[in-house]
């Protein structure tokens, strides 16, 4: 070991976080076992872009467009940005679909790793959240109507139905209502809660190590 | 990692832990310097001065700065908003006018002439000027900017954007 990694481990002890995050044994698998990975990582690019987009980003009917409009077409990198924050959201739902398909066909979600499945599952959802909280944002004629109708599809919930609709919208139409809380769940509470499972995700994937894939005849 | 080989030769591990890096590395080049040049691409950005019309020089009397307030059209970002100049004009002749910037050289609030003590005093941090815009006392480093202006018609004009 370097001088600066002894300076650190004694002052830190970061030598044993390292070795168990980073050093753990793993069994022979093959690249299926790289999609939870592969969704970190798009998951990774989806905050780092994120916040780059709420430098310039306006959650308000009369800006939001125009402020979208201005980082697509004006800025350096403008649209390099969104378009990483655009396609990731797209490719997240597809790798986290991915993963979700190999954990259950391999039965990697059994015994001892319900938790880590659980969790998986919520944070499948927290997913299709983010896209659909994500999709309204640029105000175009395509938010607008995804949102009205995705809105809509709730409302046929029996009994609550309307009033799901009501709160998902903040009020009757769409409008800045529904425009300030669909940000606001989109970069505050979506986030707040996929760290927490994401979190406690990764530790169960530590703790328990991932599964061998089957042999056959078992 | 627990044990160094002493041959030379780079082995799998090093190989690996050698191109993971030099890859991160490359991936993260690739997210700063987009990054980088997305947060400051609004500040390289070159503001145009044009002149700006001010008022008629008609009403303005010997040694009494008189403020000229004007705003003109500006696009920031994506907001077309008004930018608001104001500057005092001054004239010890009635010929030669001279236009002083109100805003103050130390931090940047805004100063106003005070009839009674013959000064532009700033509210920030009591500092003053003369007439001319020199320091009488306070923090400011240097005088109040003078603005470049033209005469035309009886109207002033002032170079600012």
């Amino acid at each position: 070991m370097s001088d600066k990694g002894a300076w650190l481990e004694e002052r830190a002890g970061w030598k044993a976080i390292w070795e168990t995050v980073f050093l753990r044994k793993i069994p022979k698998v093959n690249w299926f076992y790289t999609l939870g990975s592969a969704s970190l990582v798009v998951c990774i690019n989806q905050g780092i872009t994120g916040i780059l987009l709420t430098f310039y980003y306006v959650p308000s009917p009369d800006q939001a467009w125009a402020s979208v409009n201005y980082i697509t077409n004006e800025l350096a990198f403008g649209g390099f940005i969104r378009g990483m924050h655009h396609w990731g959201s797209s490719l997240l739902v597809i790798l986290v679909v991915l993963h979700m398909v190999r954990v259950f066909i391999m039965g990697a979600f059994k015994y001892p790793r319900e938790i880590t499945w659980i969790t998986g599952v919520v944070l499948l959802l927290l997913t299709l959240g983010f896209g659909f909280t994500g999709y309204l944002l640029p105000w175009d004629q395509k938010a607008y109507w995804a949102t009205t109708v995705g809105t809509r599809i709730a409302s046929v919930t029996p009994v609550i139905g309307d009033f799901l609709l009501k709160v998902m919208r903040g009020g009757e139409g769409l409008s800045v209502l529904t425009l300030t809380r669909f940000y606001g769940v989109h970069v505050w509470v979506l986030p707040a809660i996929l760290l927490i499972f994401l979190g406690v995700h990764l530790y169960l994937i530590i703790r328990n190590g991932i599964s061998a894939p089957p042999k056959k005849g078992n | 990692m627990t044990s160094k080989t002493e041959t030379p030769q780079v082995d799998r591990r090093n190989f690996f832990q050698i191109a993971i890096s030099a890859i991160g590395g490359i991936i993260a080049t690739g997210y700063a310097i987009p990054a980088i040049g997305y947060v400051i691409s609004p500040a390289l950005e070159e503001e145009t001065a044009g002149w700006i019309q001010l008022g008629s020089v008609g009403n303005i009397p010997l040694n009494t700065p008189v403020l000229f307030k004007t705003k003109v059209t500006q696009k920031t970002g994506w907001v077309t908003g008004y930018k608001e100049f104001a500057v005092y004009v001054t004239t010890d002749d009635g010929e030669n006018y001279k236009a002083i910037s109100n805003v103050c050289t130390h931090l940047g609030c805004h100063v106003r002439w005070d009839e009674d003590q013959e000064a532009y005093i700033c509210p920030c941090h009591d500092a003053a000027f003369d007439i001319n815009g020199q320091v009488l006392h306070g923090p400011p480093p240097r005088p109040l900017d003078e603005m470049n202006i033209r005469i035309e018609d009886g109207n002033i004009f002032m170079l600012g954007g």
